[in-house]
């Protein structure tokens, strides 16, 4: 009689948490019907071309994210998966970049010459990995979902299987990642260990670790240390940055502009549940060094983007730079309010990002873009594409009334109110060295005379693309309420609000 | 809304309105671009004129004003309006811009659409800086403008124009940027203090007591923040250096909308902000910033001297008369603040009028050096008699609009600083002798070959330059109604900035009435005072630190 009753009850407890779950079940199951049975068998029945999964892809991404948003909240797989409003808010950010990155793979950018069924279908797996990362609320979930997401990703940095750059960029990343997730799983060990081998549960730990004895201490302090390396390996923050540069470059433009964003909101949703969940009752522990790694971060990022010459990598060092900026969101003593600021920033960014690399993509497409000196006279050659071009690097830079400059404006606030004055004033001197450099290209564009040859129209599709993102930069500002409105829904539900946690903070 | 203020807002977003509609005109049209762009202005101007008589100059209040809540969970509001002191540099940035656009028919000669479009969004924003009432509006509009201006000089300019265009951009943004913390701070006590939210410049101005209740650290850090903002913008030595490299480089519109209206943003902001907010860190602070003003004029001066570059020199001569300004400004009495303010009117009028005097020779000749002219009064009448009405405008020959104001202001700061003021004197002495050498040695002398074919201003150019006389004579005639307006305004904030004012002067006039009459034992304890008891008072209250602790 056990094993009727043990099935049914298992049948019971999947089909009440599977509904936590089905955006990423519909990722993962389209990802392995495109990869096998449709790819191989009804593809060349259908004569259809291959990177016609573009669009199908897309429609897959969309169902997701309105299921995803649909999704009711609630604790689900032995309390290690949870939706809530902060989950929802990290995916619908994950999938809104993974729809721009698929955008942004079309042939007539130009950007890939291969497209196959398994490009899309590793992004669906990745994507669904990351929405995996934003619920976790377990140290072992967060592991998986993170593995899940990274082991795509190395593949998709790698694809440009036939360039050296490619290569060097694929090995590079998976080396180093793998390397940074064992860093990440040690720290998670030492934790186990600490609060004495019983949960890996966020909550839990919490309340583990603000009673954990004295002799314990070194175990809690730098497994806590190492979970902090391994995640600021993920997000790219000084001094773990060394890798993105390169894989910037190596990988795929459309690519980078995806791994600038759905992989950094992911991480930064994880950073918020372990930080503002799990650790926040050793606050005081982690608040140094992740004050320095911030600081360094913007500095860094910003000081080292001044001599790039390859827009790539100019992108990917302004890139570190805005992660520094979000990193003073996870210090904020609310961790509700870090996030909602964080979630904000993100999507705000999302915008300028991608239509930056849409830019980029367009010019590479017509074998340009790579350095910055190709811009030169953009603003005669293509007047929209060079306007908006400028509309993304002011609102990268921060200056209003483009929308970079809002989510700044509700960071910085935030930074300030947590008392953080010393990193504000640090963010924003460093947000003015941004824009040195980000006006280096807007000098390129408008001051210098234009290469000789002839100008090419723009494909509908791209002007569509660039001039659509460009006009959601331009004026978003001014949907500031809307926009606040909607972080506001940034918030992890009433029961588990860290408010019980501070009292402990003082130990 | 009320009228007034649809006209108000109508005025300040015309250029930018006209500037997207000539988005749609084809490159070629040359001409339209000229003459739509000085219609747009001109319209602009003359829908803000009505605003000089609907203002109610009884009354320091902000007026014209209109408020519409933008993101309420902040206290964000898109709130506008203007006081006296907005409304006069309001106007003459309304003034200015059709004169800017009208000077640039000859010497904008490729690229003109974006150049009258960038011309049209910089004149929305230097107006939406002076009608904003929220601090996140008004940092948005002092933001903006950076962008325009970049691109005036970037494209425009000089030989130097890509170095000058971002010197002036990245000194600029620096100084904002801490502003902008500065504002985080005040907001964050003023929620501490009494639970709201709100961006209004009003709010912000009435945290003044609470801010005096603070650390001597915070107020002095406050004070330095918007300090630093607002003297880059001025600009004070020594944050002076952007300053001659983007009026060399700029082209002439661009100097003209510089030294006219720019620079005094930065005044501006010390009189809205600095002053009002921060009052007890000021006075803290008052010895170094008089050292600076000071500095700056006698160093600007000296340096404008030995210039070989007429535009350089002009430049030169904007530090020194804007420290004049701040001298006004810091001797926080009513004669020195309202002098400041005149005199940035003037300023607005003089040192354009030169700069577009530089720029018709410029035009000419392609040369700027003052070695290169001589002797041109014989073959340039005309422009020979109104550049001297400019140079005399603005070295404060009586009758003339510079000499009200600098009087006044010396006024003010010898009632304050006697010393300061003394030393003060010698910057427009030798505002005089440089000014006055450059145009002997343009104007006087044997003339060369070149030179004398040099043709005389032609109707656009003398058409340009005639607002700019009038209102300098007439200024100096009867400047009563632009001191007037300001009568209230400045009363109101000198009362922010030392509330004691105006008792003590009371005080002292009532013992001079008691002295008169010969009652002297009525009023025993004070009884001894000079008649001067309001300009002696006012430097104890300066010199109590911290004095609202």
């Amino acid at each position: 009689m056990l094993a009727p009753s043990f099935a049914t009850g298992l049948w019971e407890a999947l089909s009440h948490d599977l509904q936590y779950i089905w955006p990423q079940m519909l990722l993962m199951v389209s990802g392995l019907l495109m990869l096998w049975p449709l790819d191989s068998w009804l593809l060349p029945w259908t004569k259809a071309e291959k990177h016609k999964w573009a669009i199908p892809t897309m429609a897959i991404l969309l169902v997701s994210l309105l299921i995803s948003l649909y999704t009711p909240n609630g604790l689900g797989f032995s309390a290690m998966y949870k939706v809530d409003g902060l989950t929802k808010g990290f995916q619908a950010l994950c999938i809104l970049a993974s729809i721009f990155a698929v955008m942004l793979s079309q042939k007539v950018l130009g950007a890939l010459f291969e497209h196959t069924a398994e490009y899309y279908a590793l992004i669906l797996f990745a994507t669904s990995g990351m929405l995996f990362m934003c619920g976790a609320v377990d140290l072992v979930t967060i592991y998986f979902s993170i593995e899940l997401m990274a082991l795509c990703i190395y593949i998709l940095v790698a694809y440009l299987r036939n360039q050296e750059r490619g290569i060097e960029a694929g090995m590079k990343y998976f080396l180093l990642g793998a390397f940074s997730s064992g860093i990440l799983l040690y720290g998670i060990s030492l934790l186990f260990a600490a609060t004495g081998g019983i949960t890996t549960n966020l909550t839990e730990l919490n309340q583990k670790l603000a009673v954990v004895s004295q002799d314990k201490n070194l175990l809690v302090y730098s497994g806590a240390l190492m979970v902090l390396v391994g995640l600021c390996f993920k997000v790219a923050a000084v001094p773990f940055h060394m890798w993105s540069p390169d894989v910037y470059d190596g990988a795929p433009t459309p690519i980078t502009a995806w791994l600038a964003t759905a992989p950094k909101a992911a991480s930064l949703a994880v950073f918020l549940r372990i930080f503002g969940t799990g650790f926040h009752g050793i606050f005081n522990e982690w608040e140094a060094p992740l004050m320095v790694i911030a600081g360094a971060t913007m500095i860094l990022g910003n000081v080292a983007a001044i001599k790039q010459q390859s827009m790539k990598r100019l992108l990917a060092y302004s890139s570190i730079a805005h992660v520094g900026y979000m990193l003073l969101g996870v210090l904020s003593r609310d961790a509700q309010s870090g996030a909602q600021a964080i979630w904000l920033y993100m999507l705000l960014y999302l915008f300028m990002n991608t239509g930056a690399f849409a830019v980029v993509i367009y010019l590479q497409g017509k074998n340009e873009g790579e350095r910055i000196e190709d811009f030169s006279g953009m603003g005669k050659r293509h007047p929209v594409l060079a306007f908006s071009m400028l509309v993304f690097l002011l609102s990268l830079a921060g200056i209003p009334p483009f929308i970079g400059f809002f989510g700044k404006f509700y960071l910085f606030l935030l930074a300030v109110e947590q008392g953080y004055t010393t990193l504000v004033v640090i963010a924003l001197l460093t947000s003015a060295v941004s824009a040195f450099y980000y006006l280096e290209v807007v000098k390129q564009m408008y001051f210098k005379e234009p290469a000789e040859g002839e100008v090419e129209p723009m494909d509908s599709y791209s002007k569509f693309l660039i001039s659509a993102t460009c006009a959601v930069v331009l004026i978003g500002t001014a949907f500031g309420p809307q926009l606040l409105k909607w972080t506001d829904d940034i918030r992890w539900f009433e029961k588990e609000t860290p408010a019980v946690i501070l009292e402990f903070s003082n130990n | 809304m009320s009228g007034s203020a649809q006209l108000m807002l109508l005025a300040t977003f015309l250029p930018l309105l006209g500037g997207l509609g000539l988005l749609f005109v084809p490159n070629e049209k040359r001409e339209v671009f000229q003459k739509a762009s000085v219609a747009i202005l001109a319209a602009s101007f003359l829908l803000s004129v009505p605003l000089w008589f609907l203002y109610d100059r009884g009354s320091a209040a902000v007026q014209f004003s209109y408020s519409v809540s933008w993101m309420p969970s902040l206290g964000v509001k898109f709130s506008v309006g203007m006081d006296g002191i907005s409304l006069l540099l309001w106007l003459l940035t309304t003034f200015t811009g059709p004169i800017a656009a009208l000077c640039s028919w000859g010497n904008i000669t490729e690229r003109w659409k974006e150049y009258y479009i960038w011309l049209l969004v910089l004149q929305t924003s230097l107006l939406g800086v002076f009608i904003a009432q929220d601090m996140l509006l008004f940092y948005i509009f002092w933001e903006v403008m950076l962008v325009p201006m970049y691109f005036l000089i970037g494209i425009w300019g000089g030989p130097q124009k890509l170095y000058a265009a971002i010197k002036l951009f990245l000194y600029t943004l620096s100084g904002s940027v801490l502003m902008m913390v500065a504002i985080f701070a005040i907001y964050y006590l003023q929620h501490k203090t009494n639970n709201a939210y709100d961006f209004s410049i009003e709010s912000f101005q009435a945290m003044a007591p609470v801010i005096a209740q603070q650390t001597k650290a915070f107020q002095v850090l406050l004070a330095l923040a918007f300090f630093l903002a607002f003297a880059i913008k001025v600009p004070m030595f020594p944050f002076h250096t952007w300053l001659p490299d983007a009026h060399v480089q700029a082209p002439t519109a661009g100097s003209v909308i510089l030294a006219g209206i720019m620079l005094k943003m930065g005044t501006y902001g010390f009189v809205r902000f600095l002053l009002p907010i921060v009052p007890d860190g000021t006075k803290l602070l008052m010895p170094y910033f008089l050292a600076l003003a000071l500095i700056g004029v006698i160093y600007g001066a000296l340096v404008a001297m030995i210039q070989k570059d007429m535009k350089k020199l002009v430049a030169y001569s904007s530090v020194s008369h804007l420290g004049l300004c701040m001298l006004g400004i810091f001797a926080l009495n009513p004669w020195g603040l309202k002098g400041a303010m005149f005199q940035m009117l003037n300023h607005g009028i003089s040192t354009p009028g030169l700069f577009l005097a530089v720029g018709i020779v410029y035009e000419r000749r392609h040369t700027r050096q003052i070695a290169d002219y001589g002797g041109l009064s014989k073959t340039m009448p005309i422009y020979a008699t109104i550049f001297m009405l400019m140079t005399m405008s603005s070295i404060g020959l009586p009758l003339l609009n510079g000499f009200i104001g600098e009087a006044t202001i010396l006024m003010g700061t010898f009632q304050t600083w006697p010393w300061v003021a003394v030393l003060a004197t010698s910057g427009i002495i030798l505002g005089a002798a440089y000014m006055l050498w450059m145009f002997q040695r343009v104007m006087f002398g044997p003339i060369s070959d070149v030179n004398a074919k040099m043709e005389d201003l032609n109707f656009r150019e003398i058409a340009y330059f005639s607002p700019l006389i009038i209102m300098a004579v007439w200024i100096g005639l009867y400047p009563k109604p632009f001191m007037d307006i300001m009568d209230k305004p400045v009363r109101k904030l000198v009362l922010q900035v030392q509330p004691d004012f105006y008792k003590a002067e009371a005080l002292a006039a009532r013992q001079a009435e008691a002295a008169k009459v010969g009652m002297r034992g009525m009023e025993a304890p004070a009884a001894h005072e000079p008649e001067a008891a309001p300009v002696e008072h006012a430097p104890e209250t300066l010199a109590a630190p911290g004095g609202g602790q």
